[in-house]
C-alpha cells in the first residue's frame, strides 16, 4: 500500500527548497495530477491572485499510475491560473519528465515566487538547485533542448519555454523535450513570468507498485483491448489525429475561415492521408505508449513534430489556407516559439474576419499564407501587429460590435469542430472549466462522430447534459491519473480502477473514480466562480446559436444552448449553474479539500 | 417536465422503440416483460408499467422525477425505484432490464458467471449474481443492486433476469445480448460434456 505522496516546494524568490510527505489517504480524494493541482491551487484562486505576478504557483503533479508501465501512462500534469482566461487551468504532457520526477522521489513539485534573473531548475542525484539561464534566455525551443541535452544527457526529462513564454504571450506553451506541448491556456507565460527557462530532471529510483502480480493481470487484459480497438491500434498509429479531417468533413462539422462556413464536397488537399503520403517522415509519440499517434514531418528542409488535427485546422483552413506544406511550416514554427497552435490560429483568424468586416486595419487576409509565417514571429516577440494578437482573440476583438467575431469561450479560442452539428460538443465548449477546450469540456466528438463508446446523434439535444457531465468527469479522472485520453477510448473506468488498486493498494471501483472526477470538476467550477467567472460565461459566440449552417450534413442547425444548459445544470445539481450545498456535501468537497491543504501546510 | 414535442423527443422515442423491438425479437424478453429508462437531467424517462417492449410508442414513455414522486409514478414501470437507485449511486445514463432465458437458468445454479468465449471475456470478465428473497421492485433490490454497478456493467439477479447500465440504451442492449450469448455458449459447451474449469483454464478473468 502506498502511504505517502512526496511533495517538493521550490521558492524561486528566495531559492529555498522544502520537502514534505503528504498522506496518500488525503491525496487520493483528488486522485493526483489535475485533481491534486486544483486542490492545492484553492487558496490562490480564492485570493484571486494574478497569474503573471509571480505569486501564483506552478504545480507539477504526477498521477498514481505515472511511470508504472501502464498503457499510455507516463504523463504528468501542470496546474496554475491561466493568464489567457483567468480561470483555473491544467495542462498535461507526455515525454520523460513525469516518470523522471517520480524516479527522483518527487510526486508533486510546487514552484512559487519569481527569480530575479533567468534560471533553470535542476533535479539530479537527490539535489535540487537553480542555475543561471542567461545563455539560454531568448533562444528557441530546439536550441534550448539541444544545449540542455549536451550538458545533462539525453535521458533526462526536460520542459522548456520559448520566446513566446519569455515575452508573456498569453497563450504561450511549455514544450516537454522538443516534441510534446503543454499547449492550452498560457502556462508558458506563467513560467516566463517567473524567469524560469527550463526544468531538467534526472531520476533513477524505483516507482512503487503495491501488487505487481495483480497489475500484470490487469495489464494483460488492457493491452489486449488497446491492440484490438481500431482507433488505438490502426487509425491513430497510421494517420495520427489528422485522420479526423476527412471524418469531420463528412460529418459536416469541419469549420472554415473563423467558423464562417464548413467544408463540403470532395476531399481537401490537407487530409491526414495526404499528410502521411507527402510529408510524414516517421511515426513518433510519448515514451511508454503503444499508440504512437505523433508523426515527424518534413517541409522546406526542416523537420518537426505534427501538425496534430487541431494545429492543422487552426493554421490552415481556419485561415483559408490549404497548402499543407505551409501549414506544417506554421505548426513547426509555433512549437519552436513555444506557442499554442489553436489559440495562435484562432486569434489570427479573428483578426482576418475583423479586417474582412472593416473593424480593423490589418495586413492579414484569409487565404494569404505569406503574412502568417511573419505574424507568428511577431506575436512571439510582441512586435508590431503581433503585440495585440499576443493577447488572444477576446481582447483583440474588444467589447463592442466586433466581440462576436472572437470564436472563444471564457477567452480560450475554440478548436476545429463546429458545434452546430455536434450539440454535445457545443455544451462541452461552453462549460469547460478552462475555457473553450474540446478536451476539458468532455470530448463529445468521440460519441457524436466516432461512436465511442456508442454513437449518439450530433443533432440530438435531449440527453446531452448527462453525456457531457459524464465525459467531463471521466476526463478529469484520466487527467488526474495522468493517462492519455486516447487510451480511455479503449478502456472503460473499470479497467483504470483495477490498475489504481494494483498500483496503490487502494481498493476502488470504476464508479468511485468517476465520483472523484465529479469532485474535481465541481471544485474547479467553484474556484472559477470565486474568481468571478460564473454561469454567465457558459456561452458560445452568438454565431453558433443564431446563424444556421448553410451547407453540408448539418445544414440548418444552430446550437440549442438554453435547453442544453438547463439539462446539464439539472444533471449536476448546479441550480442556475452554481453547485448546490447538497452537492458539495455529497462529494465531501470542503472537508476533503481542507484536509489535503492542512496536510500540505 | 421533459418537452415532448419536437425532433429531439421524437428521436428519443424512436430509440426506445428500436431497442425495445430488438430486445423482444432477440428473445431477451417475453411479450410484456422487461423495462428500460434513460436519465435526462433530474428526470427519468422510463417505460410504462406493463408495456410491450416490442411495440413501444411515445405514449409508453413515462416522465418521472429522479428523486421526487409526481403523477408520472402512477404509470411508470414497477421497477422504477430500482432504476432511480441505480442513477443515484452511479454516473450511468441508461438502465435496461430483461429476462434472458439461458442466463437466468444458469443464475439459479451458481454464484457468478464467467464467460468462456472471447467476446464475453471482453465485455464482462465476470458477471456477478445477486441473490435476494423477493426481486421484483423490492427494497432489497434497491438496497443491494446499485453498488454492484461500481465495478460491473451488468448484474444478474438470481432467478429473475439481468440489469445492464451504460451511456445510452444501445449500450444496455449490447451488454444484455452479449451476456445471454455468452451464457448460451457456456450452456452448449456444458451440454457437450466439456468441463467448465478447463474452459476457463489459465484465464485470469475469474479474479477480475
Amino acid at each position: 500500500m502506498i502511504e505517502s505522496w512526496k511533495m517538493l516546494e521550490v521558492d524561486l524568490s528566495s531559492g529555498t527548497v522544502e520537502k514534505e510527505n503528504l498522506p496518500f489517504e488525503s491525496v487520493r480524494d483528488f486522485i493526483g495530477g489535475r485533481g491534486l493541482g486544483a486542490a492545492m491551487l484553492s487558496p490562490f484562486a480564492q485570493a484571486c491572485a494574478r497569474p503573471l505576478d509571480g505569486e501564483v504557483p506552478m504545480i507539477f503533479a504526477a498521477g498514481p499510475l505515472t511511470g508504472t508501465g501502464i498503457p499510455s501512462g507516463d504523463r504528468f500534469s501542470l496546474s496554475t491560473i491561466s493568464p489567457l482566461t483567468g480561470t483555473i487551468m491544467d495542462t498535461n504532457s507526455g515525454g520523460r519528465l513525469g516518470k523522471a520526477l517520480r524516479q527522483a522521489g518527487c510526486d508533486l513539485l510546487i514552484i512559487k515566487g519569481r527569480s530575479h534573473v533567468p534560471v533553470i531548475l535542476i533535479m539530479k542525484g537527490g539535489e535540487v538547485r537553480l542555475e543561471k539561464a542567461s545563455e539560454l534566455w531568448g533562444r528557441g525551443v530546439t536550441e534550448t533542448i539541444l544545449r540542455l541535452r549536451e550538458k545533462w544527457g539525453k535521458t533526462s526529462g526536460m520542459s522548456v519555454i520559448g520566446p513566446a513564454g519569455e515575452n508573456g504571450v498569453l497563450y504561450a506553451s511549455i514544450m516537454t523535450e522538443r516534441m510534446r506541448a503543454m499547449g492550452r491556456g498560457g502556462a508558458g507565460a506563467v513560467m516566463g513570468s517567473k524567469n524560469l527557462k527550463a526544468i531538467v530532471v534526472e531520476g533513477t529510483g524505483k516507482i512503487p507498485v503495491s501488487d505487481r502480480k495483480r497489475l500484470e493481470v490487469v495489464l494483460e487484459e488492457s493491452n489486449r483491448w488497446l491492440k484490438a480497438h481500431p482507433v488505438t491500434s490502426k487509425a491513430l498509429p497510421a494517420l495520427g489525429t489528422p485522420l479526423m479531417v476527412r471524418i469531420c468533413t463528412r460529418a459536416g462539422i469541419f469549420p472554415l475561415r473563423n467558423f464562417q462556413a464548413v467544408a463540403v464536397g470532395k476531399d481537401q488537399a490537407y487530409t491526414g492521408e495526404e499528410l502521411a503520403r507527402r510529408f510524414t517522415v516517421k511515426r513518433s509519440g510519448c515514451t511508454g505508449c503503444s499508440i504512437q499517434c505523433g508523426r515527424v514531418t518534413e517541409y522546406g528542409g526542416t523537420s518537426g513534430e505534427g501538425p496534430e488535427y487541431e494545429s492543422l485546422w487552426a493554421l490552415g483552413p481556419d485561415l483559408g489556407i490549404e497548402d499543407l506544406g505551409l501549414i506544417i511550416h506554421s505548426a513547426h514554427r509555433c512549437n519552436e516559439l513555444g506557442m499554442d497552435t489553436i489559440s495562435a490560429g484562432g486569434t489570427i483568424a479573428c483578426s482576418m474576419e475583423l479586417s474582412q468586416r472593416g473593424f480593423r486595419s490589418s495586413s492579414l487576409r484569409f487565404g494569404e499564407a505569406g503574412t502568417v509565417a511573419k505574424i507568428l514571429d511577431d506575436i512571439a516577440y510582441r512586435r508590431g501587429e503581433g503585440e495585440e494578437l499576443a493577447m488572444g482573440s477576446r481582447l483583440l476583438a474588444g467589447t463592442g460590435g466586433a466581440a462576436q467575431y472572437a470564436m472563444q469561450v471564457k477567452g480560450m479560442e475554440l478548436p476545429g469542430y463546429d458545434p452546430r452539428g455536434a450539440q454535445g460538443q457545443g455544451l462541452a465548449y461552453a462549460t469547460s472549466n478552462r475555457g473553450g477546450c474540446h478536451l476539458r469540456g468532455g470530448y463529445l466528438i468521440a460519441r457524436e462522430v466516432l461512436g465511442i463508446p456508442k454513437k449518439v446523434s450530433g443533432r440530438q439535444v435531449l440527453g446531452k447534459g448527462g453525456h457531457v457531465a459524464r465525459a467531463q468527469d471521466f476526463g478529469a479522472v484520466a487527467d488526474s491519473l495522468s493517462v492519455c485520453r486516447f487510451a480511455t477510448f479503449a478502456l472503460a473506468p473499470e479497467y483504470w480502477s483495477r490498475m489504481v488498486s494494483a498500483v496503490t493498494g487502494w481498493e476502488i471501483g470504476g464508479e468511485d473514480l468517476i465520483r472523484a472526477g465529479e469532485r474535481i470538476t465541481t471544485l474547479e467550477r467553484i474556484l472559477n466562480i470565486g474568481m468571478g467567472i460564473g454561469p454567465e460565461e457558459d456561452r458560445l459566440p452568438p454565431r453558433f446559436t443564431s446563424e444556421p449552417l448553410q451547407e453540408g450534413a448539418c445544414a440548418g442547425e444552430v446550437v440549442h444552448m438554453d435547453d442544453l444548459l438547463a439539462e446539464y445544470y439539472a444533471h449536476r445539481n448546479w441550480p442556475g449553474g452554481i453547485p448546490s450545498e447538497l452537492k458539495r456535501k455529497e462529494l465531501g468537497l470542503d472537508k476533503k479539500r481542507g484536509r489535503i491543504l492542512h496536510e500540505a501546510g | 417536465m421533459i418537452k415532448r414535442e419536437g425532433e429531439s423527443f421524437t428521436r428519443l422515442a424512436e430509440e426506445f422503440a428500436r431497442i425495445g423491438r430488438t430486445l423482444f425479437q432477440a428473445g431477451l424478453n417475453n411479450s410484456h416483460s422487461g423495462n428500460m429508462s434513460v436519465r435526462l437531467g433530474d428526470r427519468i424517462i422510463i417505460t410504462r408499467r406493463g408495456a410491450m417492449l416490442g411495440e413501444l410508442t411515445a405514449e409508453d414513455l413515462i416522465d418521472v422525477g429522479l428523486d421526487r414522486d409526481d403523477s408520472g409514478i402512477a404509470l411508470a414501470s414497477t421497477e422504477v425505484k430500482v432504476h432511480r437507485a441505480v442513477y443515484a449511486a452511479t454516473s450511468h445514463l441508461a438502465v435496461v432490464h430483461t429476462h434472458p432465458r439461458t442466463a437466468t437458468a444458469l443464475s439459479m445454479e451458481r454464484k457468478n458467471l464467467i464467460p468462456v468465449d472471447d467476446e464475453g471475456r471482453y465485455y464482462f470478465k465476470r458477471i456477478p449474481i445477486l441473490v435476494v428473497e423477493a426481486s421484483i421492485g423490492s427494497d432489497e433490490l434497491v438496497r443491494d443492486l446499485p453498488g454492484m454497478f461500481k465495478n460491473y456493467p451488468l448484474v444478474m439477479v438470481r432467478g429473475h433476469g439481468s440489469f445492464a447500465v451504460g451511456g445510452n440504451l444501445e449500450e444496455g442492449l449490447q451488454l444484455t445480448h452479449a451476456c445471454e450469448w455468452s451464457c448460451d455458449i457456456l450452456a452448449r459447451c456444458l451440454a457437450l460434456g466439456m468441463v467448465e474449469e478447463d474452459l476457463i483454464g489459465e484465464r485470469t478473468h475469474g479474479k477480475w
